[in-house]
């Protein structure tokens, strides 16, 4: 018997650990779930839907704004509008004709353009009714118009002295379309109070001006000559230096019109888009926070499930030790099943997200974005919810004694 | 110490065992059970029900631990033993047939089979050519990529059989192995173990049937937790 314990003591020194190779734990989980393939793809579908909808919102936040911002760009920040208010005397409507120039003498002004709304509508032809305007508005305007707001032509050329004083129009992008007009190079020919103007050149939309997009512009020495009215700005756009937007905004009502500054509005086009850039930011903490809902309810019904599998396969797991695993295989079998699930759940969630993404920012016109942090985080989340909703029902099913997990069922 | 002196250390022995399980009164499974398993050896474990041979076997396997007493496996004394190396020596030394199979469902017999070294850390491609020699040796060559329930109940014990022996472990270790067999497919099984045994395999086998453990060259009897009688040492006496 001495002899026995003493090789016993040495044999002991040799034994050699169980060892359940990594490519094998992701096996053994895998196949756990191929077992029960509609309930691993239903309880990875709440998974799915939670990562889905946070990589959508995130998805969709980011293209809009990125949308949003190069709008901004577009336009710049340093531009502003001065117009006619409402202030206390009710205001007549105008502002004095020579505004403009006395907003271009302010330092940091860097150019101005006013434009001048008509009474005068304009129509396609002598043979539609006068009604028959198609929302469209004459208007006339300066030269620098389309440098203060960085517009462009997509048909034809800008004003010049000659084109400008003579019975010629160009039409903001919105006109043109209602009226068909895409062509210039064959001199149509429009109807401004029964005087026929000459298309020369149609503009790209102006991102912030969408008035102008639906105006037909003619010059204002043709307005004068033409329709003899009085050029009282309806609007002035003002370019400033970037850095003294807020100062050249607080004197612009004062320089503009000395006698009744109140009646002056001077604002700020940009800020607009920025308002709704914070408007869709509170959208998204909200739908933000629905994903965040969805994904904790992912992590219980994944939890669930691993807690009904551990149950049910009681005898799986007493064979497993009964073959030599250890509590660790045991509780790594269990883990790796719940991650696999999540991660399946993870990465059907991120393709669902920027399908969604993609198919909506296409359909808005917007280009696509999906935000690395997005996808990054989404998968992250899903991994970290895989891993606590795993932990409780792999630490059970280690903890379960050979002999009790191998009693039949 | 000489090599004959090795060869002839036992592959299995269990020195004044006791096993109580907790309870108002406990219960003693095993009462001071001594035995001593050499290599090559095939021993029947019968008695009553109750009597204690699934409560000694699952000791002997290191499933469970004895309240008191020792187990010795390759000469390795276990009952002290953690968890880890308990679990080290179910994979390298034991062989485990039980009476309800525990195969895996939807898991093909070559790879319910290549399971047996799932915890050895042998690569896949080696399991498996392992587990196609065992599914020859108990004679399912031709039934590799089935699943347990395109099995018969002799054919899915024989696959557990080879699943017991792909690790060639020190000792095999069956409870009542055709217990839920017809007579033709528990024929079969025994005369599997039989031939096992004949190329060298040490085999435990629990069993209900007094005829087959007759026909067994060793036979030991349980009663109320303790051995009533064995058969090699009425022989020695
Ligand atoms: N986990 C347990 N807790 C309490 N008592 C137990 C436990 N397992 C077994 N016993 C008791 O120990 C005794 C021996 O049981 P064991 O299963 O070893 O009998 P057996 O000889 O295998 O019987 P059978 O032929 O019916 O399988 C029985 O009285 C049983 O009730
Ligand atoms: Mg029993």
């Amino acid at each position: 018997m001495n002899t026995g314990a003493n090789e016993g003591a040495s044999g002991s020194a040799r034994l050699t650990p169980s060892r359940l190779r990594p490519s094998d734990v992701v096996r053994v989980g895998g196949s756990g779930l191929r077992s029960r393939k509609t309930r691993t793809a239903l309880s990875a579908l709440g998974i799915m839907i939670g990562i889905a909808a946070m990589v959508g919102v995130l998805g969709l936040s980011e293209s809009s704004q990125a949308d949003l911002r190069k709008q901004i760009e577009a336009l710049g920040t340093n531009l502003l509008t001065v117009a006619p208010g409402t202030g206390f005397g009710g205001g007549d409507g105008v502002l004095p004709e020579e505004a403009a120039a006395k907003i271009s003498r302010i330092g940091p002004v860097e150019v101005t353009a006013d434009v001048v709304t008509l009474q005068e509508q304009p129509l396609r032809n002598d043979l539609v009714n006068q009604n028959e305007t198609n929302g469209l508005t004459a208007v006339a305007t300066d030269l620098d118009l389309l440098d203060t707001l960085n517009g462009s032509m997509s048909a034809g050329d800008w004003f010049n002295d000659a084109t400008a004083s003579t019975s010629n129009v160009i039409l903001g992008s919105v006109a043109a379309e209602r009226h068909g007009i895409t062509d210039v190079s064959d001199g149509v020919q429009l109807l401004i109070g029964e005087k026929w103007f000459t298309v020369i050149g149609v503009l790209e939309p102006f991102p912030l001006a969408a008035d102008l997009d639906r105006s037909v512009l003619i010059g204002k020495a043709a307005a004068e000559s033409v329709f003899d009215v009085e050029l009282n700005p309806s609007i002035v756009y003002v370019r400033t230096h970037p850095d003294f937007v807020d100062d050249v905004r607080a004197v612009l009502p004062a320089t503009a019109d000395p006698a009744s500054p109140e009646e002056v509005d001077a604002s700020r086009p940009s800020e607009l888009l920025e308002t709704q850039d914070a408007i869709e930011d509170s959208f998204t903490n909200l739908f933000l926070g629905l994903g965040a809902v969805s994904l904790l309810v992912g992590g219980v019904g994944i939890a669930n499930v691993m807690v009904i599998a551990v149950i049910e396969r009681r005898n799986e797991i007493g064979l497993r030790r009964a073959l030599g695993a250890t509590r660790a295989h045991i509780r790594r079998q269990f883990l790796t099943e719940a991650l696999l699930l999540s991660t399946l759940g993870g990465v059907g969630g991120i393709g669902l997200g920027i399908t969604v993404t993609w198919a909506y920012a296409r359909a808005q016109g917007w280009d696509v974005v999906v935000p690395t942090l997005a996808v990054v985080g989404g998968m992250a989340a899903a991994l970290l919810i895989g891993a606590v909703a795993g932990l409780y029902p792999a630490m059970r099913a280690a903890r379960l004694a050979p002999t009790e997990a191998l009693r039949a069922a | 110490m000489t090599a004959g002196s090795a060869s002839l250390r036992p592959a299995l022995e269990l020195v004044e065992v006791v096993k109580e399980y907790a309870g108002n009164p406990p219960v003693r499974a095993l009462d001071d059970v001594s035995l001593r398993v050499s290599r090559g050896e095939l021993v029947a474990i019968v008695g009553p029900s109750g009597s204690g041979k699934s409560t000694m076997l699952n000791v002997m396997g290191t499933l469970d631990l004895p309240t008191s007493g020792s187990v010795l496996i390759d000469g390795r004394e276990v009952s002290k033993f953690s968890d880890r190396r308990l679990s080290a020596v179910r994979s390298h030394s034991i062989g485990f047939v039980f009476q309800s199979f525990f195969l895996l469902d939807g898991v093909s017999a070559l790879d319910n089979v290549a399971n047996g070294l799932l915890y050895s850390g042998v690569r896949e491609h080696v399991r498996r050519a392992r587990a196609a020699a065992a599914l020859e040796t108990v004679g399912l060559q031709h039934r590799l990529g089935h699943v347990p329930s395109q099995l018969s109940g002799g054919e899915r014990q024989r696959v557990a059989i080879a699943r017991a022996i792909v690790n060639e472990p020190s000792i095999i270790l069956a409870d009542e192995p055709t217990g839920n067999l017809d007579t033709a497919s528990s024929e079969t099984v025994m005369s599997l173990l039989r031939e096992l045994n004949t190329s060298g395999s040490t085999i435990v086998v629990i069993t209900h049937d007094r005829e087959v453990a007759a026909s067994l060259p060793r036979q030991v009897a349980f009663r109320d937790g303790r051995i009533e009688s064995d058969s090699a040492l009425a022989e020695a006496r």
